[in-house]
């Protein structure tokens, strides 16, 4: 495939979005507490090692996107719901950081389990 | 991958520095590599978290001190040699031109 003129608006303007038209169901709901998983790949991941094994809270619901861990080696899109979620500074730095900071990330639901 | 790209939470990098009236481009040749995102991107195919894994393969201390564009020329690099479009030698071949003044 070549690049035409008419493809470049929606590219620039999605940055080449992953978001799947896909109906899946989520696995968590806004509110929710969740606990990221252990997971380690030596392949690609879009989960930030920090968050390992850390407590948050699912502040919001994107929809449904492309996985990749799986889209980034030709494994399919295997479409998933990603979230924001809310780290306090706490859980993530200790007991030395600021008591009122918090962080959100997206995660995927592949990277996270109920609590 | 557990790489150097995942600084989040490091210490000893210093702050991060804000840059007043920031220009899109710092150099000509990043709005010419932005460009190849596109072009790259719709011909040979590849998704953007092949393009984000392609970067995390950089070696880890040239990865620190080399550019965010220049990050974006190694990903093409590898998106293009993986399938063919371009080989490592003629890659060589080309940045050996322009070393010596080529065109």
């Amino acid at each position: 495939m070549l690049l035409t003129p008419e493809i470049v608006p929606g590219l620039l303007a999605t940055g080449a979005s992953a978001r799947v038209a896909a109906d899946v169901a989520p696995r968590f709901q806004v509110g929710d507490l969740i606990r990221v998983r252990n997971h380690n790949p030596a392949t690609h991941t879009r989960l930030p090692g920090y968050l390992r094994g850390k407590l948050g809270t699912v502040e919001r619901d994107y929809g449904v996107f492309a996985f990749p861990d799986t889209h980034a080696h030709g494994l399919g899109e295997k479409p998933q719901h990603c979230y924001s979620v809310r780290f306090t500074a706490r859980e993530l730095w200790g007991a030395t950081a600021p008591e009122r900071d918090t962080l959100r990330v997206d995660v995927f639901d592949d990277y996270a389990d109920p609590v | 991958m557990n790489g150097i790209h995942d600084l989040g939470g490091m210490h000893g990098l210093g702050p991060v520095l804000r840059e007043d009236n920031e220009p899109a481009f710092h150099e000509p040749w990043e709005g010419r590599a932005f460009a190849l995102f596109a072009s790259t991107f719709v011909f040979a195919g590849y998704t953007v978290d092949e393009f984000r894994h392609a970067i995390e393969k950089i070696a880890p201390a040239h990865y620190l001190e080399s550019s965010y564009y220049e990050h974006w020329m190694f990903a093409f690099e590898e998106a293009l040699m993986k399938r063919g479009f371009v080989t490592r030698e003629e890659l060589d071949a080309r940045i050996a031109q322009l070393k010596n003044g080529g065109h």
